[in-house]
């Protein structure tokens, strides 16, 4: 049977301010099993960016329970939480989030180098060379196109070999042909990996390339279609 | 039953071992080193003043140690004003022990190749003085040359001033002697008093040739014993004790000459330490603003990594190691800059110092200042740092998502040393924590109050600045306020630099005015002293002879107090309940008699006594003010004085105030008509000279036809101060220049760390239609902005500060000099556009398009 690595439980975020207090998720549940993807879909301000957030141990929630791995993420501290994201989970930006001041291999290279672990760089520069960057080595952000440093920002995602990759809205500041190069990477190297894919996008056409879609709205989760089955 | 897992074993890496933290701290500071080292730049000032001064101190305090024999160039010296009783000297050379002696007083010497003259301090040696330490000539042989009798050496910088060099003849008294050369190195000497009388040695065995030792002449007495062993010295004190006290002479040892300068050193070092301190507290206000912007710059990249995994003291860590390695590497550069500082200083000062300075690096001081530098910049970056440890990950997210509140032990920490380090570095400075306390407070004060006038000044700025004002202007404005400003913390950085230098100016000038003779015009510039009686009527021709105005003749008696309201004067010294200073119970007076007040005078309570001759009358006599505190008296209390040897009671009838510079010679007691005619006495008598020529006209014959008569030109003594407190106001100058500095350096980081944000809305302006031209404008008019305003807070509260000091502490009418103010506002305003324009540069110049591919 395959393994459950993400469960949410009646998943609720409130944000207490002097005026009135905000209920951005309201009591959302559901489960994704290893080697599926899904998306969380809907309008602005439905609460799909935070319930990424609390999924991935970015935030914690008022109330409920989000357990990633089996690791009960509510349950821990931000420094352990960090410790989870390192060995499991993978990222993917809408604004690609890379450190500017180093280079595209080093940016890759960080998530290992977290675990400790030496002679990193030929496992950065396969992947760097394997999203099409391998004459981009020494290049920083800033010296990178667009669609050059989300491709970047995979590698960084992948190079952990994670078991959860999360994707927030990564083809949102790309030009058309390079949001299609990045879909076909991502779903590539996610088939290859056999990672869990968490996708938040407006984006309808790629919504659809995933198995399931969760409808936010309001902060509830809607409703839920399955769509491809593995 | 779903079983979580709540709690995780992981590695927890000290930053010693986390390889990691290391590498991604080179790897982020290698593209902000530039920025980085301005952070601790604002330190390197700081601490170069702080071991310039400190390395100073660790050598002067090494050469006291190491030559504490020729300071004396005797084990003892014991002095006296008048010749020494033979039977003293008797007993002091039973033992056979080595003596010397000499004496020395106020004359006037006169070269006569130029027909000038001038007031010296004549010395006349006699025997193997020093004894230790050598007199160093030129020539060689001069000193030699000078015992035999003829012969005379001249202090090194009176020969230069009055182009005299070796045979050349002058006058003392009525004897010429030949100039044998002059004296580059005297043990004990650099006294400031030189400055005002150089010296002049002959032979003591030539003094009583000369004609000058008269009755009141004011001569002190030395005798110079070499003893062979600190044994010897005690026992030669426990000889002569009881006698010293007797006889009135006074004596000093090795230990109480060393323990005296290496006060008077420690009093200045601490002073000048304070003002380094200073520029050191200033560069801790620098670092902590710059790392706090740095910090929060970096919050999105530190959200970045603590979603892929980094913990929060990790991320702290790596920007922790950037600030503490360079804040190192800053002091090291600071310690050198000091030390070369060191090397300067006794260039400017070698003249005042007894000792001559060997030049050399201390490394006491130089590690002192790294182990302060490496202090300050952890110290002063841990609590802007903090924050980084509590950066959300969910920023990556939302950028606008704040960090929660928590409570950190490191913060409070943090907070507690950063406000004992102030008070535990002046106190270390100072080596008393009563003085470092007063001190702290007094800097928080001054900060506080820069603060507060600075956010005054820009809060009545941004009110009142006129809304229909140029654009350029108004934009220059706006500029201050942007987001991540550092405006108020350059105003008070630069400003408190400001501050030092102006209050500074405004006390030079207000003691400076008290001495000059300025106003009535017919104010004396010149006295002369030590007339005798008989001369008194001849003098006063010859002053009329020259049409000078004689303004004053006045008599002078010597005497001292015998008793205090029935007490005598040994009994008051015994006394614990009565704590008069011993000084003054002692101490020779020199009195006069009148019964007016003179112009510098104003009796503030009681009466002038006129005194009834032959009515069995009391005598009456009035007391400067200030003096009637020290000796405890009141009006209608007794004294009784020794008037050579004739005791006359006399009670206080009267308190006067008197402006002591204001027309000389003014008098703490002044006895009635009547009293004193008949006691032996000396005449001072006043004028003033106007014309040079005159001057030296008048001078040649008083120095021929009264050789006895000494003349002090207040011109001369006016300039002199005001080059002595030139180069004393040049080191705290230099030293507030530090802080200044140091405020250039912070506004130089702020430059650049908002440089990214400057360069968009620049392209923003040019987009809308700004020509460079117009930009360059804004960026000289904000920057002169911050000039202004750092200079009119620090000038603001100069003013006021320096106010303060005059009324209460100097207690000196308060004077400005308004060009120098101007001078110091002008720099500073300068300095501020010179640096911002500079680092500018690229601001101005980087094109639009550069701009939006970076941002796309």
């Amino acid at each position: 049977m395959p393994e459950t690595v993400l469960k949410a439980e009646g998943l609720t975020k409130i944000y207490k301010s002097a005026e009135n207090n905000l209920t951005v998720l309201d009591n959302v549940s559901f489960e994704a099993v290893q080697g599926t993807s899904l998306t969380i879909i809907g309008p602005s301000g439905s609460g799909k960016t935070t319930l990424l957030g609390l999924c991935a141990g970015l935030d914690v929630p008022t109330s409920g329970i989000i357990s990633l791995m089996g690791f009960k993420l509510n349950a821990m501290d931000e420094d352990d939480r960090a410790y989870i994201r390192n060995q499991f989970v993978g990222f993917v930006f809408q604004n690609f989030q890379l450190l500017p001041t180093l280079t595209a291999l080093e940016n890759v290279m960080v998530p290992l180098e977290l675990r400790g672990e030496k002679n990193v760089a030929p496992k950065a520069k396969d992947l760097l060379a394997r999203v099409g960057l391998s004459e981009r080595f020494s290049h920083y952000p800033t010296q990178l196109s667009g669609g050059e440093q989300q491709r970047v920002a995979l590698a960084r995602a992948f190079i952990t070999s994670p078991r959860i990759l999360f994707a927030d809205e990564p083809t949102g500041n790309l030009d058309e042909e390079n949001a299609t190069q990045i879909t076909d990477l991502l779903f590539g190297m996610n088939r290859e990996e056999k990672t869990t894919l968490i996708l938040v996008t407006h984006n309808l056409e790629l919504a659809q390339k995933t198995e399931r879609i969760l409808q936010m709205k309001g902060g509830k989760l809607v409703s839920e279609r399955i769509l491809n089955l593995a | 039953m779903i079983e979580y897992i709540i709690k995780i074993k992981r590695e927890v890496r000290s930053i010693f071992k986390d390889r990691w933290v290391w590498l991604m701290a080179w790897r982020d500071g290698r593209h902000n080193f530039s920025r980085l080292f301005l952070f601790v730049a604002s330190l390197i000032t700081g601490i170069a003043a702080v071991v310039a001064i400190g390395s100073l101190n660790y050598a002067l305090q090494g050469e006291l140690d190491n030559n504490a024999k020729e300071l004396l160039g005797a084990d003892l010296v014991i002095n006296s004003s008048k010749p020494f009783d033979k039977g003293f000297i008797k007993k002091l050379d039973t033992a056979k022990r080595e003596l010397a002696k000499d004496a020395d007083m106020p004359s006037m010497v006169m070269f006569l190749n130029t027909k000038q003259s001038r007031l010296i301090k004549l010395t006349a040696l006699e025997g193997a003085f020093p004894f230790y330490g050598k007199i160093v000539t030129q020539p060689a042989n001069a000193y030699e040359l000078m015992k035999t009798g003829r012969y005379a050496l001249l202090d090194e910088s009176l020969a230069r001033q009055y182009e005299v060099s070796s045979n050349d003849t002058i006058r003392l008294g009525t004897k010429n002697f030949i100039v044998a050369g002059v004296v580059e190195k005297f043990p004990g000497g650099g006294e400031l008093t030189a400055t005002l009388a150089p010296a002049v040695y002959i032979s003591f065995s030539a003094l009583d040739s000369t004609g000058l030792v008269q009755f009141g002449s004011r001569i002190n007495y030395s005798l110079f014993v070499k003893t062979t062993s600190e044994k010897q010295t005690e026992n030669a004190i426990n000889l002569i004790k009881p006698l010293v006290e007797d006889l009135g002479y006074s004596y000093e040892t090795i230990e109480g000459r060393k323990k005296g300068l290496g006060e008077g050193f420690q009093s200045v070092y601490r002073f000048f330490s304070l003002l380094a301190f200073i520029a050191l507290i200033l560069g801790c206000i620098g670092v902590a603003s710059s790392v706090h912007i740095y910090a929060r710059e970096k919050r999105e990249e530190v959200a970045v990594l603590r979603c892929v995994g980094s913990s929060g003291w990790q991320a702290f860590n790596i920007y922790f190691i950037q600030i503490f390695v360079l804040g190192v590497v800053g002091s090291i550069i600071g310690a050198l800059l000091g030390v070369g500082i060191q090397q300067l200083i006794p260039y400017a000062f070698g003249d005042y110092l007894p000792l001559e300075l060997q030049l050399g690096i201390s490394w006491r001081a130089f590690g002192e200042g790294i182990f302060i530098g490496a202090l300050v910049s952890v110290l002063f970056s841990i609590l802007p740092l903090v924050a980084v440890r509590f950066v959300p990950p969910l920023a990556v997210l939302r950028s606008d998502f704040g960090s929660t509140k928590v409570v950190s032990k490191t913060k409070w920490t943090a907070i507690v040393l950063i406000g004992l380090f102030p008070l535990l570095a002046a106190a270390y400075q100072t080596s008393s924590f009563i003085s470092g306390g007063l001190f702290t407070i007094g800097l928080a004060l001054a900060l506080g109050s820069l603060a507060l006038v600075a956010m005054g000044l820009l809060y009545l700025v941004r009110r009142y600045f006129p809304k229909n004002g140029s654009f350029i202007f108004r934009h220059a404005l706006s500029n201050l306020f942007r987001p991540n400003n550092q405006t108020q913390v350059l105003l008070v950085t630069i400003g408190l630099g400001a501050f030092i230098i102006s209050t500074l100016n405004i006390i030079q000038s207000s003691l400076l005015n008290q001495v000059e003779f300025r106003g009535n015009e017919n104010q004396s510039n010149t006295i002369l002293f030590d007339i005798q009686s008989s001369q008194k009527d001849d003098v006063v021709k010859l002053i009329s002879k020259h049409n000078l105005p004689v303004n004053q003749v006045v008599p002078i008696v010597t005497c001292r107090l015998s008793g205090i309201n029935g007490f005598t004067v040994e009994k008051l010294q015994d006394s614990d309940s009565v704590k008069i200073p011993n000084w003054a119970l002692t101490r020779e007076y020199r009195v006069t008699y009148r019964d007016s007040l003179h112009s510098s005078e104003e009796l503030i309570e009681g009466e002038m006594h006129l005194y009834k001759a032959g009515a069995q009358d009391s005598v009456g006599v009035t007391i400067s003010e200030g003096m009637h505190e020290t000796l405890k008296v009141k009006v209608g209390d007794t004294l009784m004085f020794d008037i050579q040897g004739v005791p006359i009671k006399t009670f206080i009838s009267g308190i006067r105030k008197v402006e002591w510079p204001n027309d000389p010679p003014n008098f703490i007691f002044v006895f009635p008509n009547g009293v004193l005619e008949n006691a032996p006495q000396i005449w001072v008598a006043t004028t003033r000279v106007d014309n040079p020529s005159e001057a030296i006209q008048f001078q040649q014959e008083l120095v021929f036809g009264f050789p006895n008569v000494s003349l002090i030109d207040l011109k001369l003594i006016l300039s002199t101060v005001d080059e002595l407190f030139s180069k004393i106001g040049l080191v705290v100058r230099f030293l507030a220049l530090f802080s200044i500095v140091t405020g250039l350096v912070v506004l130089a980081g702020a430059v650049m760390n908002s440089k990214f944000a400057r360069i968009k809305e620049n392209v923003l302006l040019r987009t809308l239609g700004a020509r460079t031209g117009q930009i360059m404008k804004i960026t000289l008019i904000e920057y002169s902005y911050v000039g202004i305003f750092s200079a009119i807070t620090g000038l603001v509260l100069s003013l006021g500060g320096g106010w303060l000091l005059t009324k209460f502490f100097f207690e000196v009418q308060f004077s400005v000099n308004l060009v120098e103010l101007a001078i110091i506002t002008g720099s500073v305003i300068f300095l501020t556009v010179l640096i911002g324009w500079w680092n500018s540069r690229e601001v101005i110049s980087t094109p639009p398009l550069q701009v939006l591919r970076k941002e796309g």
